[in-house]
């Protein structure tokens, strides 16, 4: 009986169509990663941004915000910028020459020993990374002293571990390994053929570089330089144990505000704080994922 | 479930019933040691040190082993009643203190803490005083009213005042704050930690300010004297640490009086000469750091005995002294024998709240030689409602020096 049993089978069409039903599976798969990021992730963010809205009373108030643009508090976001700005560029240069020399020149071994002593000290941060310098370059540290009797005086020609340019120079620890490490796959696409191509067609050395190399690897520097600046924009613990405050830093004014013994009743701010650290790392972040989606495309 | 595992624990579960009621039958069914406001109604320190016995725990938070003799208060209370001690974060700060009885889950919740004035303020100022349980240790007449709550929800313990702790190394040898911008001394002195953050640090602004023709209601020239030492390269923004100071990161440094002998003696062991001496143009005293009970204290007459045991003036047994033969007595007795943590704090360096009243019952030891108040010196202590005031003026100055 054909006829009935196709129309039975139209009758009772199934419930879901064959996408919906894919669809339904993949979200189950996915459920515990949502339900982890939803609980340990959005949240948290969800309740810090509700909170930031709220003055001590908790009524809802922009006056968390207003405070962001008054001092001491916009002295600290100027200088966390600057920071963040200067340490992700003086890591990105050295850190991306390395990165191309030992791509272009290393065997593999040495690529492979780079690689994971890069993914450790990229990885040292807080307040041993800050101690380790301490001990090494302090005013008494045995750096200082080395070099003290080599006939170099750092701290006599006016240099500080505890100033702006002191945690540059700790940042870089960590910063010039992480460029290392997220630079390097794009020198390693970097492919020998299109320069053999380039030289084939009669360029130079020189034109290779301004013409192709540089234009195929700028994308990416310039999101690996994004990435550096996001990490020392958030670096919390080293600044902490080296600044005691005395460098205005929005993480530590954070963490003052937060954990503090002297100032009790503002945390409403300092979660309003988070908020717009969460927003310059987001206008940092987007053209970061937008350079890198342009710069996949020839790398495949 | 099989047959043999259901008798098993049939049979452990009556253990453990019968033992739970042979413990408790004897004397103190009736009483709940949470709700106990003091000594009479807990039924006496017998009692009180049974049931503190029998919890056989006490969870405290935030106290350095260094920090006023903490660690001998700790290591007397529990060899003398058997109780162990769990410290959470040593080196935690006030806030971190409200934020765990706020937060944390039971088994995790302190018992006891200690904490600053301005968290204090923090906590009465939101209305939360019922975050502690009232409690009027046997000494709590002598407390001064300025410093305890009326009800006993909470009560000032010791206090400190502001000194120099510097490497014997150091020449010349600074006897004042206004010292410390000596040229001499460029790269060496530190603060132990950030003014806007920590009560220590804190307080010695106010010294520096007072040392600089300021006072307890100006701190302003306290925050010129370090821009001025920051400018020269005196003055480093390093943390003033043991460690650091082992690693030779700062030599001199303003600190709690009652945290020297302890530096010291850690100093010595690293093979460093540490020194300390109040300074003759300032002598600054804080504001009693603050005990109480926390409300959702997870053992109640450990808490309660540990609070008797801070306030006691005895002279007594240090932990050392104390012989196993001790502790075969009553537990008053056992309370009468050991050192009270007054006492302790005073061996530390501290000053005892209680000390105008130990100084009339002669109760009062000798602490460490060099540490206290000189004879006739005149002593500032910035109030709380001043502190307010002061914290204003260097946590908006502070960050641009």
């Amino acid at each position: 009986m054909p006829k009935t049993s196709s129309s039975l089978s139209r009758g009772s069409a199934p419930l879901w169509s064959a996408a919906t039903r894919k669809a339904l599976v993949a979200l189950i798969a996915l459920a515990p990663l949502l339900i982890f990021i939803g609980i340990f992730f959005l949240a948290p963010i969800g309740a810090v941004v509700i909170d930031s809205f709220r003055n001590n009373d908790g009524d809802f108030s922009l006056v968390n915000f207003s405070d962001i643009f008054k001092e001491p508090i916009r002295t600290a976001m100027v200088t966390s910028l600057s920071l963040a700005s200067v340490s992700a560029l003086t890591a990105a240069i050295p850190g991306g020459i390395l990165a191309y020399l030992i791509e272009s020149r290393g065997s593999q071994k040495l690529r492979r020993i780079v690689a994971s002593i890069s993914g450790v000290l990229a990885n040292t941060g807080g307040v041993p990374l800050a101690f380790m310098f301490i001990a090494a370059m302090g005013a008494e540290g045995s750096a200082t002293g080395l070099l003290k009797l080599a006939g170099i005086d750092i701290y006599g020609s006016g240099f500080s571990l505890y100033s702006f340019w002191g945690l540059v120079v700790v940042y870089s620890y960590f910063q010039i390994p992480m460029m290392v490490i997220v630079f390097s796959p794009a020198v390693h696409g970097l492919r020998r053929e299109w320069a053999e191509a380039a030289m084939t067609l009669g360029a130079s050395k020189r034109q290779f570089w301004t013409r192709v190399g540089f234009p195929l690897l700028f994308p990416s520097f310039l999101s690996a330089t994004l990435l550096l600046f996001a990490s020392a924009f958030s670096a919390y613990a080293t600044a902490r144990a080296m600044t005691n405050g005395t460098i205005p830093l929005v993480p530590t004014m954070i963490g003052n505000l937060l954990d503090g013994n002297v100032i009790f009743d503002e945390v409403n701010l300092a979660k309003a704080l988070a908020v717009s650290m969460v927003v310059v790392t987001l206008v940092a972040m987007v053209p970061y994922l937008i350079i890198q989606r342009k710069s996949e495309r020839w790398q495949k | 479930m099989n047959f043999k595992r259901v008798i098993a624990v049939a049979a452990a579960s009556a253990f453990a019933l019968s033992v739970a009621v042979t413990a408790s039958a004897p004397s103190q069914a009736a009483v709940n040691f949470c709700k106990v406001t003091d000594l009479k109604s807990a039924g006496g320190m017998d009692a009180l040190v049974a049931a503190a016995k029998k919890e056989g725990k006490l969870n405290v938070i935030t106290l350095p082993r260094d920090w006023a003799n903490y660690g001998e208060a700790m290591d007397l209370f529990s060899k003398a009643f058997g109780i162990k001690i769990t410290d959470d974060n040593p080196d935690g700060s006030s806030a971190y203190e409200i934020q765990t009885i706020k937060t944390a889950p039971a088994a995790k919740q302190p018992d006891v803490v200690d904490i600053g004035v301005s968290a204090l303020n923090g906590v009465i100022g939101a209305g939360q005083a019922k975050l502690f349980a009232n409690y009027k240790v046997a000494n709590f007449a002598a407390i001064p009213s300025k410093w305890k709550s009326e009800t006993g929800n909470w009560y000032g313990d010791y206090n400190g005042i502001i000194g120099i702790s510097y490497d014997a190394s150091v020449a010349p040898a600074p006897t004042k704050i206004a010292d410390l911008a000596n040229p001499a001394y460029k790269g060496m002195v530190a603060l132990t930690g950030d003014p806007t953050a920590g009560q220590e640090p804190f307080m010695a602004v106010y010294a520096a300010s007072v040392a600089n023709g300021g006072s307890v209601t100006n701190i302003k020239p306290g925050l010129d004297f370090f821009k001025k030492m920051k400018d020269s390269g005196n003055f480093i923004a390093t943390k003033a640490t043991p460690e650091n100071y082992i690693a030779g990161a700062y030599k001199i440094a303003l600190t709690w009086n009652f945290n020297a002998p302890g530096m010291i003696a850690g100093a010595k062991a690293a093979g460093k000469n540490l020194k300390f001496v109040i300074p003759s143009d300032a002598v600054l005293a804080g504001t009693p750091y603050i005990q109480a009970i926390n409300a959702k204290a997870p053992h109640c007459a450990a808490a309660r005995l540990w609070e008797e045991f801070l306030y006691s003036e005895n002279k007594g047994k240090t932990s050392t002294q104390l012989t196993k033969a001790d502790l075969k007595v009553s537990g008053s007795k056992l309370f009468n024998l050991i050192r009270g943590g007054q006492n302790i704090f005073v061996s530390g360096g501290a000053t005892p709240i209680l000390q105008a009243d130990m100084v009339a019952k002669k109760t009062l030891i000798s602490g460490p030689t060099g540490f206290n108040v000189p004879s006739g010196a005149k002593v500032y202590q910035p109030t709380p409602d001043q502190q307010v005031d002061g914290k204003t003026v260097v946590s908006s100055v502070w960050p641009t020096l």
